[in-house]
């Protein structure tokens, strides 16, 4: 469509407005909840101050959805929340309904289509999760894939609420780590230095650009054929990936060398413990599509380890901060190597300056 | 894709950039404004040569950030004023439009 | 590389987006590895596809469908990014085409829309069936609540569909979201739409700065990315501190309010053990103690890590006089490393328009330092640290304060005024 045809006239509007997404009695009790329970798990009832109950009932998507799926989640909306529906930051979507009677049936319907009823207080919620194979630019893997596989094995964990506390995962694509950082966390690892493309990137790359990307200064300008090109020092480079964003002629992912780590510890939340980012505790798993079946035994390993041995409100990192590093790699029956040593800029805020040791 | 400007050929690549920069000339420029539903002015011709001088310079294109000072400097526009000029220039963005008209790569990546 | 050239492109249609069944009947071509994702309890995305496909008999979603099977075959992504945008924007579609078009031509082009929900991820179902309209009419149908930035994806659409789609959707209210170099999409926890802790009415704050910084958002020319969270509280359900370079989450300045009669309930209920091993001694700073039969907070030890509110939340809530905070920095691993945000701003009130007014004036600020002393490709976290965080306080008008520190410095390296 050409702009001469076109006859509206755009509004810069920026976030769509939320007061007609919020039902009535939210809207009634805004900012006066009084406090909540968690009568059952996937289910939260708040009550505000004017004695007004509302009740959600929140359950686990696959977040790569379709129109068909959202519509069938607005029926249940229509028919048990008078039109109202909203979603969580990790993916799961919330019915709010001030009529208890609702419960029960809505949690038949949603579970009947397929739809986990759970996710709430000290469970594993649903993971927050990168884009891979169907849509980066930049992937390794695909994370809908993993997440799904994980998922699937950790059904019972996010219905229940069995944990110490709660668990965050999250996985990501590539080494960037968009997903973020969780409980824990499965993120590409990539093993190898970038393969360069000459002939494409003389053609499509800024070479300054990619120079500048690296964190590490192992590319370098070079001239191959005559032309202008780059080459990395392999010795330095420390197969970030960097590089490949800003080139797409430097391609770093491979199928066989880009793996994936495992990492631990990761908290964004401020209770009792400042947050806190992750450490790394296991990798060189292979990117093994369509289930992914090493990294989800490793998943797994951590945390039934975590279930059995962390207190109540202990978040994975916390528990690993009281029983110690050692502890948790004997409990876990992963391996500590010597990659798991930090080399890199705040490497020395990682180190044991202490005597502190446990045997 | 390819375009034809005075009876030669050019390659472009989906979004219309050229796939080979040194194919570049102003008949070339005139023809990619086209594709762009831009005819090419005065003010348009100063961004183009900004763009072609700074990358001969630098090997890269400037960040927008920088063409919107050059331009806010030039203009005596504060930089609101000079981001609504381009704009103004180029509907879809001087990222997108600019360099495209002027023969520079296609801008990368999104983080 | 086993498997590079099996797979999806050796069975079914490709006769260049013909969109008609395949000799057996069915639209899709056989997938057999993405339909191991099929089985399990848990939903599966690929089920959902499918049966989308199969109703709307799009090409565009089985060249999708047949592009994964051939990712999930060869280990490798196929798509390349581009520039597509709309009028007056040069940021907000991301652009993808596929590398294997010549293999795979249905999905040659699938761009992704990315659309700014409202604060707080609340729909009406009126607005999400509009939106599922106007997507399924000119886009593929595939859709992502919501990606890591807080945006509603619309994923798969081709460049000539682009304009009129997102005209559809902006005079439904809808506008694009960010992306490159500027202000990116926010995101909101539920705020004072249900949760008791919410220090601030986040969800407005959300709209009004996003409203403010519009235009930066459609048209990026800064270094580079800038993201808003808003928390309620410092629970910080939207991960701000790690996620955002802005991190804006809730607090307050005096004591937790304390309902003695149900902190006796919760103790009569679960017992002195629970609350002496899950509480008190939970308490970071040691700011609870056993009194007649209750308890104490002392408000001058309490530094608001909300656990203790989050463990009795009958009996406990934050005070009375709220804001917040502000912390600022945060990124993830590219290319310094993770950074969390640190503490700029210890409190600002954030009750009327006023302080509202106040906050985006004093980011403006913060915006305008970032733009002068800042990198290309340099988060604001970034420049911070490599400027110092002395010279950004100097530099934006913020007084210095010991909440903005662990600990003083550790070393005499500094030139000060004697």
């Amino acid at each position: 469509m050409s702009s001469q045809e076109r006859t509206w006239k755009t509004i810069e509007s920026g976030p769509h407005t939320y007061e007609e997404a919020l039902h009535p009695v939210v809207r009634k009790n805004y900012g006066k909840w009084k406090y909540h329970e968690i009568p059952k798990p996937g289910v939260l009832k708040h009550v505000a101050e004017s004695g007004d109950a509302i009740w959600t009932v929140r359950a686990g998507t696959q977040r790569q959805d379709t129109v068909d799926m959202l519509r069938r989640l607005c029926d249940v909306a229509d028919k048990y929340c008078d039109g109202f529906l909203r979603f969580t930051v990790r993916n799961n979507v919330e019915f709010l309904t001030p009529n208890e009677g609702n419960v029960e049936p809505m949690i038949a319907e949603l579970e009947s289509m397929g739809f986990p009823v759970g996710g709430t207080g000290m469970c594993v919620s649903s993971v927050s999760h990168t884009q891979g194979w169907l849509h980066c630019d930049i992937p390794a893997t695909d994370a809908s894939g993993v997440v799904k596989s994980m998922m699937d094995s950790l059904y019972n964990e996010f219905k229940d609420m069995q944990m110490p506390n709660k668990v965050r995962l999250s996985t990501s694509c590539c080494a960037i780590n968009c997903g973020g950082q969780a409980d824990i966390a499965v993120v590409v690892k990539h093993t190898r230095p970038p393969r360069i493309n000459h002939d494409h990137l003389v053609t499509t790359c800024e070479l300054p650009k990619a120079v500048a990307r690296c964190p590490v200064a192992a590319i370098r300008p070079t001239v191959i054929d005559g032309k202008k090109t780059l080459m990395v020092d392999e010795k330095k480079c420390i197969c970030c990936g960097a590089c490949f964003g800003a080139c797409p002629a430097m391609e770093i992912n491979h199928p066989e060398h880009s793996k994936f780590a495992i990492w631990v510890g990761g908290k964004n939340s401020n209770a009792r413990t400042k947050p806190s980012t992750m450490s790394l505790v296991a990798h060189n798993l292979p990117n093994h599509p369509p289930r992914w079946p090493e990294v989800t035994d490793v998943v797994g390993r951590i945390l039934t380890a975590y279930k059995a041995g962390g207190r109540p409100w202990e978040r994975v990192g916390e528990w690993i901060g009281r029983i110690g590093w050692k502890r948790f790699f004997e409990e876990t029956g992963l391996t500590f190597d010597e990659n798991m040593i930090d080399s890199y800029r705040h490497a020395r805020t990682t180190f044991n300056q202490s005597a502190h040791v446990r045997f | 894709m390819a375009i034809e400007v005075n009876g030669m050929s050019y390659e472009t690549d989906e979004n219309g950039y050229l796939v080979n920069l040194e194919d570049w000339n102003e008949d070339v420029a005139v023809k990619l404004a086209e594709g762009e539903e831009i005819s090419m002015e005065e003010g348009h011709w100063d961004l183009v040569k900004f763009l072609r001088n700074y990358y001969q310079e630098y090997q890269i294109a400037p960040a927008v950030k920088v063409l919107t000072k050059a331009v806010a400097t030039e203009k005596g526009m504060d930089k609101k004023e000079a981001s609504e000029f381009l704009y103004g220039l180029f509907p879809k963005g001087p990222a997108l439009q600019a360099c495209k008209i002027a023969g520079l790569p296609k801008p990368t990546g999104c983080v | 590389m086993s498997g590079a050239n099996d797979g999806a492109v050796n069975g079914g249609c490709h006769c260049g987006g013909c969109g008609k069944p395949d000799d057996n009947g069915q639209f899709l071509n056989p997938t057999p590895m993405l339909d191991e994702l099929e089985s399990g309890p848990w939903p599966s995305f690929i089920t959902g596809f499918k049966e989308l496909a199969e109703r709307t008999q799009k090409p565009m979603l089985r060249g999708v469908l047949d592009q994964l099977e051939y990712s999930y075959n060869t280990r490798m992504g196929y798509w390349k990014g581009g520039l597509v945008t709309v009028d007056g924007y040069g940021a907000g579609i991301i652009t993808r085409y596929s590398m294997i078009k010549d293999k795979i031509p249905e999905a040659a082009e699938f761009h992704t829309m990315r659309i700014q929900p409202a604060p707080g991820l609340h729909y009406n179902t009126q607005m999400l069936r509009e939106l599922c309209d106007i997507w399924e009419k000119h886009g593929s149908g595939i859709i992502a609540l919501h990606g890591q930035t807080g945006d509603i994806m619309l994923q798969g659409i081709e460049q000539d569909k682009v304009q009129e789609c997102f005209d559809e959707l902006n005079q439904a209210g809808w506008d694009l979201g960010g992306a490159g170099a500027g202000m990116r999409t926010g995101v909101s926890c539920i705020g004072p739409g249900r949760c008791e802790n919410a220090c601030y009415d986040n969800l407005k704050l959300h709209l009004t700065a996003l409203k403010h910084f519009v235009g930066q958002v459609h048209r990026p020319e800064w270094n580079y990315k800038l993201k808003f969270k808003f928390s309620g509280c410092p629970n910080d359900c939207t991960n701000s501190i790690m996620r955002s370079d802005l991190a804006v989450v809730g607090t307050w300045k005096d004591a937790i309010q304390i309902d003695q009669d149900e902190v006796r309930a919760w103790i009569d209920e679960r017992g002195m053990d629970a609350l002496v091993n899950n509480v008190i001694s939970r308490c970071p700073t040691k700011a609870i103690t056993l009194k007649d039969g209750g308890i104490d907070i002392a408000a001058r030890d309490c530094v608001r890590c909300m656990h203790c509110i989050n463990a009795m939340p009958k009996a406990l809530s934050p005070g009375k006089e709220r804001g917040i905070s502000l912390l600022m920095g945060g990124k993830n691993t590219l290319k310094v490393g993770v950074n969390m945000g640190s503490l700029i701003i210890p409190f600002m009130k954030m009750e009327t328009d006023e302080d509202r007014e106040a906050f985006i004036e004093q980011i403006e600020e913060i915006i305008d330092w970032w733009d002068d002393a800042g990198l290309d490709h340099e988060r604001i976290g970034e420049t911070i640290e490599r400027v110092g965080l002395k010279q950004f306080l100097e530099g934006v008008g913020i007084e210095h304060d010991i909440n903005q520190v662990t600990r003083p410095r550790d070393n005499p390296y500094f030139k000060a005024k004697y």
